[in-house]
């Protein structure tokens, strides 16, 4: 099953305008309110049949209202965004990649729903990494959807014919990659962890396990903080299970991972859980591989612990221009309620937005979903949007796995930039 | 017909007579141009006039989206011009746009020389392999050079170590910017070369061939006679095709864009790029629309020469 | 394919070579010719590589696309990619709009440029000039630096998410660079023809219809290829604008093949095939008229 492909968009409910029409606007009762929602998930967000089922329940309750679910694409989706927000009709729900709501939010383009958030199911068990997302100077803009957090996905047959477990500590992971190196050393492609220059979603976890963090907030001053000698251990770590272990392009990106997972000369990658449906994909990975693949938490530096991992995944919020904000927060509280999310985790394969369903993983979405248990997230500042396309992660582990700068010299500057672009300046 | 055909700008209008052919003659030519300028005014005006305005405020999302910026007069423009990567991205456009014109028009200008030697079948092939490369839409193919230079999948690399040229396993062709902005080069004038190519080659079509042949005759060599004879004869070919080249290139975005994974490092910010990720990625709206001012304000400077040339070649038909 | 004249004056020559000169001159030209030939299969190989990667891909199983050692050629062979893509939602809708934006575009810009060619090229006035530089000032102008105030306009005339909105702004982009060159194939068209069916009885207008019209349709051939390719292959503007996926054009439906982890390879390659195809099949069609030289005005300026 690949679940991130396919999911067919969906632009439904027509609504028979048959009823009653005589009875005037209907005020409260949700049977008479009239309107059109318009709604933007991504490419790959939800399961076509959840938001089928969201419409009809939501149809049942609010028959004269018609939803449109658009789907929108993942290129320059900023630039569309920005104009859509700019403009006077905005889609009325929108999901927002996770690091992304600050930056809108912030901009006042999401609606306030502090004061709703009782309303939403399961709001006092949201993941906490997705509600800080959602939370801008204390105020609540979005309800968090789903998240996505990283394990590695690992070949138990290249384990088995190594004779190596998979492993429990920082330092073990290294030793075992060496065993896998080493039996497979006649493969000059051959990665006993893959591990793409850019990738920095995957190098966050060395940075947190050894205590650093991209940046700490104090007196409303934001002060870039991967120069710290936590983040420096964690780096310097990382940088030599990199050039021990892995083949893979030092300036790329992780985009192909998947595909060169599926051609067989890959022990480990870091990955989120819908990745091993790429992986074995039929008609794009390799399905063969469907019985030989597992998974384990990134392991801690602390043996027997695991290193937290970058929470990804995605919020929705109501335009604050919208014109049926009411409507647009009963239908996200729909989509993101027990009902829906339940789906979502058992059919989607996605990690729901609540600690309370985190035991419906089954197989190796188990792993990824404990992982989410111990997760964090990247500085909670509305320019945090601007430090990623700045691309000053990417850039700065380029500089290091590449050896063109000392860890000490990349990570200096690399952090001067973050102190000046989360302050407000360039 | 063509080259040698001197159209008068006031033809004698016989059969009409006194007032009303003073009218048809001063008001005609309005008639006919006003549907573009209405057309392109007003599309382009108002857009056109909000981007200068735009360049002279304070400009963020918020203010994007509560449509109020904050006046700060020239200070975009002073912030961009003191910038140490203005300066260099500037350059390196220049550059990059150089390289491209001169490469795209000196290939396609062989093409097109080329052209008129080969045998009739291989024309049909070469015109076809043009109309295939220009058919192709831009985000499609920089997707497929993108995937032809990749480090691991690459075809690229795959051949030249293939053809013993050295080992390109692995070879990341983005790492040093020069190499990089070499291989966008290619892509460039790989996408650039149909049209220019089809132009000029049409334009040969019209040198009258005893002309050459005459200079063949007497004793010019084949360079000569083009250099000679049928250059000059294609002077206005040259001038517009230089000029929509240069304006192309010195746009060019989608190629660098597209082919760093939309998030190309500043290594190859070109002026296109720059302002798109001035105004979209770190939503300085205001620093961006004075980015795109400045492009602007460059490329008229840049090809003032051009211009100039080409409207007064087209003054004198 | 394009001007058989110069195909056979070519012929001719070398002919004329054969009885003329002796033998050996006749090898040495033979074998010119042969290089000559070889380079532009040479050219044609290089341009053509990119496409045919394309195409090849189109036609390759999913685990044969990304390999560390590429297939050369699509065996074994396969259709599944074009299903794929044919089967996403919204391809024929997205065609629709595609046929539909480009071609009233066409329709409307041939129409107004080719006024506009025929004032320039046949009167002079005041204003000429200027008229001509804004022509071609209007394209030095970038595109994405305009998608904001685009928008916003769009949005104030309650146009955003609808085609006559992508059509206007497509217009005002192609507008300029048919003018210019419409202009350049109308002034290459002699007066003096126009004015000989005048003395045979024609009305001005009449001789223009029936004298000029004819002879500037290879320029609006040249013309609308261009405006075609242009237009048809435009994507940043129409993914600004359009929101619905019923409503948008195949451009961005292209784009829904790149996912956020990255394209899928097959049915994108075979996407892109058939988007490529109206466009060759266009200009197939039509090419026969680029004869007279896609910019035999061009020459005149």
């Amino acid at each position: 099953m690949n679940l991130r492909k396919g999911w067919i968009s969906v632009l439904s409910v027509a609504v028979a305008l048959v009823a009653t029409a005589c009875g005037g606007t209907g005020g409260g009762n949700p049977a008479e309110q009239i309107g059109t929602l318009t709604v933007w998930l991504m490419n790959g967000s939800a399961p076509a049949s959840v938001i089928d089922s969201v419409n009809a329940d939501f149809k049942a309750k609010y028959p004269k209202v018609e939803v449109k679910v658009e789907i929108q694409q993942w290129g320059d989706i900023g630039t569309k965004l920005d104009t859509a927000f700019a403009g006077s009709t905005p889609p009325d729900v929108v999901e927002l990649g996770n690091t992304l709501v600050a930056k809108y939010a912030a901009a006042g383009a999401l609606e306030d729903i502090t004061g709703k958030k009782s309303s939403f199911d399961n709001s006092a068990t949201w993941l906490q990494s997705l509600t800080d997302s959602c939370t801008v100077s204390g105020k609540l803009y979005c309800v968090p959807y789903y998240a996505g957090s990283r394990a590695i996905i690992y070949r138990k047959d290249f384990f088995d014919s190594a004779g190596v477990q998979p492993p429990k500590s920082m330092d073990e992971l290294l030793t075992v990659g060496q065993k896998l190196m080493t039996a497979h050393r006649s493969d000059p492609n051959f990665s006993a962890l893959y591990f793409p220059g850019k990738y920095w979603y995957a190098a966050l976890p060395f940075v947190w396990d050894f205590g650093g963090d991209i940046a700490t907030q104090s007196g409303g001053k934001w002060q870039g903080s991967l120069n710290s000698d936590g983040a420096q251990q964690g780096l310097t770590r990382l940088q030599s299970l990199v050039s021990t272990l892995s083949k893979a392009d030092k300036t790329g990106d992780e985009a192909k991972q998947d595909a060169a997972f599926a051609q067989g000369h890959i022990a480990m990658i870091i990955a989120n859980g819908w990745e091993v449906g790429v992986i074995t994909d039929p008609k794009a990975g390799n399905p063969a591989l469907k019985d030989k693949l597992g998974a384990f938490p990134i392991p801690s530096h602390n043996s027997g612990q695991t290193a937290p991992v970058f929470l990804g995944g995605s919020d929705l919020g109501v335009a604050a221009k919208s014109k049926h904000v009411d409507l647009a927060n009963a239908w996200v509280a729909m989509l993101t309620g027990q009902k829906h999310m339940t789906d979502m985790a058992t059919v989607g394969g996605v990690i729901p937005n609540t600690t309370s369903m985190l035991n419906l993983g089954t197989g190796l979405n188990a792993v990824f979903f404990g992982a989410a248990k111990n997760s964090r997230f990247v500085p909670n500042s509305q320019n945090w949007a601007s430090v990623e396309s700045a691309n000053v992660l990417p850039d700065m582990l380029v500089k290091i796995f590449t050896k063109q700068q000392d860890i000490p010299v990349a990570t200096k500057s690399a952090s001067d930039r973050i102190t000046a672009i989360l302050n407000g300046g360039g | 017909m063509g080259v040698a055909v001197v159209t008068p700008d006031l033809e004698p209008v016989p059969q009409l007579s006194g007032r009303r052919a003073w009218l048809r003659k001063s008001f005609l030519p309005y008639a006919l141009i006003s549907p573009s300028v209405l057309v392109i005014a007003g599309i382009l005006a108002f857009p056109l006039g909000m981007l200068v305005w735009l360049s002279l405020q304070h400009y963020g999302l918020k203010e994007l989206i509560q449509h109020s910026g904050e006046w700060v007069g020239l200070g975009n423009y002073q912030t961009i011009l003191a910038d140490p990567l203005f300066h260099q991205v500037i350059v390196r456009s220049l550059l990059f746009t150089f390289a491209c014109v001169a490469l795209t028009v000196v290939f396609s200008t062989l093409i097109a020389l080329l052209l008129l030697k080969v045998h009739q079948a291989v024309r049909v092939i070469v015109m076809s392999s043009l109309v295939f490369v220009w058919a192709t839409p831009v985000i499609v193919s920089v997707d497929i050079w993108q995937w032809m230079f990749d480090y691991e999948f690459g075809v690229i690399n795959y051949l030249l170590t293939n053809l013993h040229i050295g080992n390109f396993i692995h070879h990341n062709w983005f790492d040093n910017p020069v190499q990089g902005l070499g291989v966008l080069v290619v892509v460039v004038v790989w996408g650039a070369i149909p049209f220019v190519t089809i132009t000029v080659f049409a334009g040969l079509l019209q040198v009258p061939s005893d002309i050459v042949d005459a200079a063949r005759v007497d004793g010019a060599s084949g360079w000569h006679a083009f250099w000679f004879v049928t250059a000059p004869l294609l002077k206005p070919i040259f001038l517009i095709v230089t000029c929509l080249s240069t304006i192309w290139d010195f746009g060019v975005f989608n190629q660098i864009y597209v082919m760093l994974n939309q998030r190309p490092s500043s290594d190859y910010f070109t002026i296109a790029i720059y302002s798109y990720r001035e105004s979209f990625g770190v939503t300085q709206y205001g620093l961006g629309a004075a980015i795109a001012v400045l492009m602007v304000l460059i490329l008229v400077f840049v090809t003032f020469f051009y211009v100039r040339e080409t409207v007064k070649v087209a003054e004198i038909a | 394919m394009i001007a058989p004249g110069a195909a056979q004056g070519i012929r001719t020559g070398t002919e004329r070579a054969a009885t003329h000169l002796n033998l050996r001159v006749n090898i040495l030209e033979r074998v010119k010719q042969s290089l000559y030939d070889a380079a532009g299969i040479a050219v044609a190989v290089v341009m053509l590589f990119p496409i045919y990667w394309m195409v090849a891909t189109a036609f390759k199983p999913g685990q044969d696309i990304l390999r560390l050692e590429p297939k050369w050629f699509p065996a074994p062979f396969t259709l599944q990619n074009f299903l794929d893509a044919i089967e996403r939602p919204f391809f024929l809708d997205d065609v629709k709009n595609s046929l539909v934006v480009v071609g009233v575009m066409l329709v409307l810009a041939l129409a107004i440029s080719f006024l506009a060619a025929v004032g320039t090229a046949r009167f002079g006035f005041k204003g000429r000039t200027a008229f001509l530089v804004m022509i071609i000032g209007v394209q030095m102008v970038p595109l994405n630096a305009l998608i904001i105030p685009l928008y916003l306009m769009l949005d104030r005339a309650a146009m955003t998410d609808a085609l006559p909105g992508v059509i206007l702004v497509y217009l005002a982009v192609v507008l300029p660079f048919m003018v210019w060159t419409l202009r350049g194939f109308v002034a290459n068209i002699p007066v003096e023809l126009e004015e000989s069916a005048m003395i045979d009885g024609c009305t001005r207008v009449g001789a223009f219809w029936r004298i000029t019209f004819p002879l500037v349709g290879p320029g609006l051939v040249a013309t609308a290829i261009f405006g075609f390719i242009q237009a048809w292959n435009e994507y940043i503007v129409a993914y600004v604008l359009l929101s619905s996926p019923g409503n948008q054009t195949l451009t961005v439906w292209l784009a829904s093949f790149t996912t956020n982890h990255g394209p899928e390879w097959g049915p994108l390659m075979a996407a892109a095939t058939l988007t490529g195809l109206p466009v060759v099949a266009f200009f197939l069609i039509l090419q026969r008229y680029l004869a007279g030289g896609l910019t035999a005005g061009a020459v005149k300026g």
